[in-house]
């Protein structure tokens, strides 16, 4: 059918050789997008199996006046009342050998020197679904040992998320503008190709053609330009991203993003090229059938 | 068939071409339309396909008021009707089999065995060596031959050609005539515009003639119509 005979001479308009160019290039751009939100969301994802149910408090070393008071004693109060909380489930100091694998990373292998200033650390595992207020808590440490902070990864991640919320929704926003300018190309294409075509049109008119037959020759060109476009598209978004995630897998970073597609996801990609194909022919076919039926 | 009910066309605001023409045209008649050049035959002929619609009057074809039509109404009604355009109007890019065929295709009618009915007319008329030459490599009369193979491949009820015979000799120009007959004998209704008055004198068909612009019809129209109207009193 595809092959099918051409009335309206349609591929040989300079459009057959553009468009699917125009929508190549769209729908990579909308892939990549799609792709970026969804690297961003598997980072979070990540972060957030790794912090969620977790505090950390901090210990500085005393200063001045406070020196009266050792450190370990100050590290000892804390953890008492750490303990002594409903919503705390454990407490444990991070003891010097996970310190110095935790701060290898800034300070290298020579590890950690005696005279460095270091605060304590102490792991606290909250109890799920109930932890305990972190600004309530920081109040009843200081007064047990001053200068002690709470760091609330909750509170960190939800604001992490919330801009990583605002990325997913620019990239649909993405998503959605090229998707508008795909379809106005299609509109603008097939206009241009009614106006080209007007002779050959009224002619299958006049031998009693119905606007559908001459919908039907539109639609099918754009149904071919479409898959074409959306086939070049998505071949070269995959192959990037492949690319990227090759790169990004050798950075062992926390912070790179994890650029690698579901099976799922995959899947979503390769139904691109027919649901492109299925869009431009859908609003070549409205484009034809709205235009014809204004002639009259 | 064709009814025009004191029907006037003018082009946007310039003067009448056609004026209060009302006459009826019987299924299965053969008409001649003469007139000088710019007396408005194609016009008429373009009021009779749908091409145009009457500036005043009412036009009805196969019964049916033609201004009550829908787009797809009057693509079905368009299907009943063979047309020779004067300008021929055939698609470059198609082979002449391609053309001849097109109404078979457009009517969804289309198959091997039609496509064999279709090389045969083109064979009839001549063109049996160029069935698959596209028509800018043929002369001005083997197009003209493929528009009338394409009017009447379809079998309309309905034949409007207008000036058929204007690019070949008069041998072919009668041979092409005969066709016309042959579909009028069939039951086609004909009507043929052409300024060829020495080539109809051959025929014995009724002859409607246009004195064009705001000039009252000529007799022969007049008389038709009366007669029409006589006839449905
Ligand atoms: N598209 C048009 N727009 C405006 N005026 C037109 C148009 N077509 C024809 N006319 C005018 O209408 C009148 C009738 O033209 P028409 O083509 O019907 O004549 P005709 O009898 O077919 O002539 P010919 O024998 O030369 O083909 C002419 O005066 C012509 O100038
Ligand atoms: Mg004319």
């Amino acid at each position: 059918m595809l092959l099918a005979h051409r009335d309206v001479p349609l591929d040989k308009d300079p459009s057959a050789r553009f468009l699917p160019w125009l929508i190549a290039f769209m729908v990579y751009l909308a892939a990549l997008a799609l792709a970026g939100a969804i690297a961003v969301s598997n980072l979070t994802e990540r972060w957030d199996r790794g912090l969620s149910d977790q505090m950390t408090v901090q210990v500085p070393p005393p200063r001045g006046e406070e020196n009266a008071m050792l450190q370990s004693e100050r590290v000892a109060a804390a953890l008492e009342t750490l303990r002594g909380e409903r919503g705390v489930r454990t407490a444990e100091v991070v003891d010097d050998a996970e310190m110095a694998a935790l701060l290898e990373p800034w300070l290298g292998e020579a590890g950690i020197r005696e005279d460095l200033p270091l605060p304590a650390l102490i792991a606290v595992e909250v109890v799920p679904g109930n932890p305990p207020d972190s600004e309530r808590l920081e109040g009843m440490l200081q007064a047990a040992a001053p200068g002690v902070v709470v760091e609330d990864h909750q509170r960190t991640l939800g604001r992490f998320l919330a801009v990583t919320q605002s990325l997913q929704l620019l990239a649909l926003l993405v998503v959605g503008l090229v998707a508008g300018a795909a379809v106005l190309s299609v509109v603008f294409v097939t206009r241009t190709g009614l106006a080209v075509h007007r002779q050959v049109i009224e002619l299958l008119h006049l031998i009693g053609a119905r606007d559908n037959y001459i919908a039907g020759q539109f639609q099918r060109q754009a149904l071919k330009l479409g898959l074409a476009g959306g086939l070049i598209g998505v071949g070269l978004a995959g192959g990037t991203i492949l690319v990227l995630g090759q790169v990004f897998a050798t950075s062992e970073s926390v912070v790179v993003p994890e650029l690698a597609l579901s099976l799922r996801q995959w899947l979503l990609l390769v139904l691109v090229p027919p649901a492109t194909a299925l869009v431009a022919m859908a609003t070549a076919r409205w484009t034809v059938l709205r235009t014809l039926a204004r002639l009259s | 068939m064709v009814r025009f009910e004191d029907v006037s066309f003018r082009y946007g605001t310039s003067a009448n071409v056609l004026s209060s023409l009302t006459f009826h045209l019987e299924p299965g008649s053969f008409h001649f339309m003469l007139g000088a050049s710019g007396a408005g035959k194609s016009s008429l002929l373009q009021l009779m396909y749908l091409w145009q619609k009457p500036t005043e009057g009412r036009i009805s074809l196969f019964g049916r008021d033609v201004a009550e039509l829908s787009r797809d109404e009057k693509a079905l009604m368009r299907r009943r009707i063979g047309v020779v355009f004067q300008d021929f109007r055939l698609l470059d890019h198609l082979s002449a089999l391609d053309n001849v065929a097109l109404p078979l295709r457009v009517a969804g009618r289309r198959s091997a065995a039609l496509d064999e009915h279709v090389a045969e007319l083109l064979t009839w008329v001549g063109l049996g060596d160029h069935i698959e030459a596209k028509p800018p490599t043929l002369s001005g009369g083997q197009q003209q031959r493929i528009a009338i193979a394409r009017a009447v491949i379809a079998r309309p009820s309905l034949l409007l050609a207008d000036e058929p015979t204007g690019n070949v000799d008069d041998r072919l120009a009668l041979r092409l005539l005969y066709l016309f007959e042959e579909l009028n004998k069939m039951g086609t209704t004909v009507v043929i515009a052409t300024h060829n008055e020495h080539l109809i004198q051959r025929f014995s068909h009724p002859v409607i003639r246009l004195a064009g612009g705001d000039t009252i019809p000529a007799p022969e129209l007049r008389r038709e119509a009366e007669r029409q109207h006589f006839g449905e009193a």
